[in-house]
């Protein structure tokens, strides 16, 4: 670019009249290094732009902390799905473990109680509640006898109380 | 607006709004903290998005609104030092460039440090960012007249410290 036309650019700048695409086509030349003596403190004032645009934010992790605090409801979400299928899955270990043990104590010791109180054979069973009955009712028979007694005692003293009434 | 637009479409704005935090606190740490403000506010308003024109001027606009609440409750009415602060000359330059450029770089970062805020946050969306008025207008929230006046302003005062460096050799 000839000297006349950055002459003319630059005094356009400094009444800012340059548009956007001037004002590149300033900075592009004062980034060339071929600039006139008279120039050279406008060119410094230039390549101080250029290089203020190079400053950034120097932090490797900035963009993934944005990420994650912009995320907070999904990853919420995910978390108490991953929770909850934790606790489910505890709680499946727990019941099979019941379960397995269960199965293991029934085939190892086969329900006593039910087994000693069930007879296969009719006739054995009427045998055995004959027994019972049997047993009750000669602790009923034990029991009349001692009522006759009580009985006797009673006819006594019914017949004391009728005697002084017939004098 | 999904995650993955937000990712590829705003995100990658993260640089310009850093700096223009970064001209308001003059602090690294602060800056980015209003950028990460910036997007969460950002993504929690993404339904009016498509209410707004031009998303990265709105960006802008919210990362200087959110820097001048900082500041206020900083209580800091002016940003820190030149020395601890915006200092261009770190890692951007090769030692080559930055031996020859060093001086008038530093002059140029006090000039630019010196302006009124206004003038400053106006040459910086202008001549480092290269937005356009109305997208100017719209960050500021002024009108083209005022951002014109404080971009002459701004561009001749640097001018007129330039022109002493040379007439007096300061």
């Amino acid at each position: 670019m000839d000297s006349k036309k950055i002459e003319e650019l630059l005094n356009k700048y400094w009444n800012c009249e340059t548009s956007l695409e001037e004002e590149q086509q300033l900075k592009e030349y004062f980034k060339s290094g071929e600039i006139p003596e008279q120039l050279k403190d406008t060119a410094a004032l230039f390549q101080y732009f250029d290089v203020s645009k190079k400053k950034s934010l120097n932090d490797i992790g900035f963009d993934n902390s944005i990420l994650n605090s912009v995320a907070p409801k999904k990853g919420k979400i995910v978390k108490l799905v991953y929770n909850s299928m934790r606790i489910a899955a505890g709680i499946a270990v727990l019941v099979a473990a019941v379960w397995f043990v269960r199965q293991e104590l029934r085939k190892s010791d086969p329900p006593s109680a039910t087994v000693e109180d069930t007879y296969d054979d009719p006739k054995l069973a009427f045998e055995e509640t004959k027994k019972a009955l049997m047993m009750i009712s000669k602790s009923f028979g034990k029991a009349e006898e001692q009522a006759r007694k009580l009985n006797m005692f009673n006819e006594a003293q019914e017949g004391i109380n009728k005697t002084p009434e017939k004098k | 607006m999904n995650q993955e637009a937000f990712q590829n479409r705003v995100l990658p704005a993260k640089n310009k709004l850093f700096r223009f935090a970064l001209k308001f606190l003059g602090n690294e740490e602060e800056a980015k903290d209003v950028v990460q403000e910036v997007f969460i506010r950002v993504w929690n308003g993404r339904d009016q998005m498509h209410e707004v024109q031009n998303w990265e001027a709105w960006c802008m606009r919210i990362t200087r609104n959110l820097s001048l609440d900082r500041i206020r409750s900083l209580t800091r009415k002016q940003t820190q030092p030149i020395e601890s602060s915006f200092d261009v000359r770190q890692e951007t330059l090769t030692p080559h460039e930055s031996t020859e450029a060093h001086e008038d770089m530093q002059r140029i970062t006090q000039f630019i440090a010196a302006l009124p805020e206004k003038q400053r946050q106006i040459i910086h969306l202008r001549d480092v960012e290269g937005y356009s008025y109305n997208e100017i207008c719209e960050i500021m929230e002024l009108d083209m007249n005022q951002v014109k006046v404080n971009l002459f302003r701004a561009r001749n005062a640097v001018r007129e410290k330039l022109t002493k460096i040379n007439a007096y050799g300061l």
